[in-house]
């Protein structure tokens, strides 16, 4: 099967494709996804890692601590509100609040101080910021995620999505162990369930890359390894040194905590096992 | 002419001058620079200029291999011994 196009997609059961870049499941694909997610949050456990459930925002002075909007300007959704004094609103509601084209005819709106999450790890960072590490620290969470792009397809590039991580803060060679066993592991599951996927050195997704500094460090020193199946990243690996420790400040051993995660694209997850294996359940591979 | 030793004493003198923070007994030739960042990505060019004013020879950016700023050890070898850095 193919299922690289919408009408392909519409086929399989419980599956509906939003054309604004995002994604509803039912059925026996819900189950998919709830399945995939556990399978992660297996591996995570095999680190005792402690879950944490995130909200949606995060504050965008947070953000720019580490640059985001000079990096990634393009991939930034912001929670957009009304200005609410009466005067406005009134004239919102008075104007007809939608164009022909369906477009908001927003008026005046309140100051945007919020992003929306683009990526699940972030929010580590915020919540131990300022904190002394005592033992390195390996948590998870899973975020609905939020990245603006050119274009949509089904499952493989969408605006919203699913992306269970797993993260470690800790010195140099605690993360790296980490990292590393972690990509056994997940190397492993790809050997067992016959999923043809490939490890490459990858970049950030940086704005402008040939003009950013940070673009060239990544290529000179690759820190992100993707899990590819055909052309998709469905899930990487990344090393952030202690780029985040010193942006919020979190020690260990004496000096700015490193750290880094493993990333796991749940809607990428299901394109691959569908496209791979088919729209059958039988021929889903077990994920126990 | 510069020897190796005078070479590699001028890259660590750079880096500790330009990290301001780490303290000389701390990096030797085999300190990760940019895994630990004691350089960062925003003086990536400054080290590139400095390695071009030191080895009188231009860098193109565009065909660095990866892993060729790891350490003072490895930017030695990479850039001030025959071949160049492109092999």
């Amino acid at each position: 099967m193919n299922a690289k196009r919408a009408d392909d997609l519409e086929k399989v059961p419980g599956y509906r494709w939003h054309a604004n870049g995002q994604s509803a499941f039912s059925g026996e694909l819900l189950g998919l996804y709830q399945r995939l997610d556990r399978l992660f949050f297996g591996w995570a456990r095999e680190y005792d890692a402690a879950e944490y459930a995130f909200p949606t925002f995060i504050p965008a002075r947070e953000l720019d601590k580490v640059d985001y909007f000079r990096s990634f300007p393009h991939l930034a959704t912001f929670p957009v509100a009304l200005d609410g004094s009466e005067e406005n609103l009134r004239a919102f509601a008075g104007r007809g609040p939608l164009s022909a084209e369906g477009n908001v005819r927003l008026t005046a709106p309140a100051p945007i101080r919020d992003v929306i999450t683009p990526a699940a790890c972030y929010h580590f960072y915020v919540q131990f910021q300022g904190e002394t590490l005592t033992a390195p620290r390996v948590v998870t969470t899973r975020a609905t995620c939020c990245r603006r792009e050119s274009h949509y397809l089904p499952l493989q590039r969408q605006w919203i999505f699913s992306m269970r991580e797993i993260v470690c803060l800790g010195t140099a060679d605690e993360v790296k162990e980490f990292l590393t066993a972690c990509q056994e592991r997940v190397d492993r599951f790809f050997k067992r369930v016959h999923l043809p996927v490939q490890w490459n050195a990858a970049t950030d997704p940086f704005f402008n890359p040939s003009r950013n500094p940070k673009y060239l460090l990544q290529q000179l020193d690759p820190v992100k390894t993707e899990m590819v199946f055909q052309d998709l990243a469905i899930g990487s690996v990344n090393f952030h040194r202690n780029y985040f420790g010193e942006a919020f400040d979190i020690q260990r051993a004496g000096k700015e905590a490193f750290s880094g995660c493993v990333a796991f694209g749940i809607e990428r997850w299901i394109f691959a096992l569908l496209t791979h294996f088919g729209p059958d359940r039988a021929d889903w591979p077990d994920l126990n | 002419m510069k020897t190796g030793t005078e070479i590699r004493r001028a890259l660590r003198d750079w880096v500790i001058r330009t990290n301001g923070k780490i303290e000389p007994e701390e990096l030797d030739d085999e300190t990760p620079i940019i895994e630990q960042r004691i350089v960062s990505s925003l003086q990536i060019m400054d080290l590139i200029l400095f390695l071009e004013k030191l080895s009188g020879k231009p860098i193109e950016v565009e065909k660095l291999k990866p892993g060729v700023f790891r350490n003072i050890g490895v930017i030695h070898r990479n850039f001030f011994e025959e071949p160049s850095h492109e092999r």
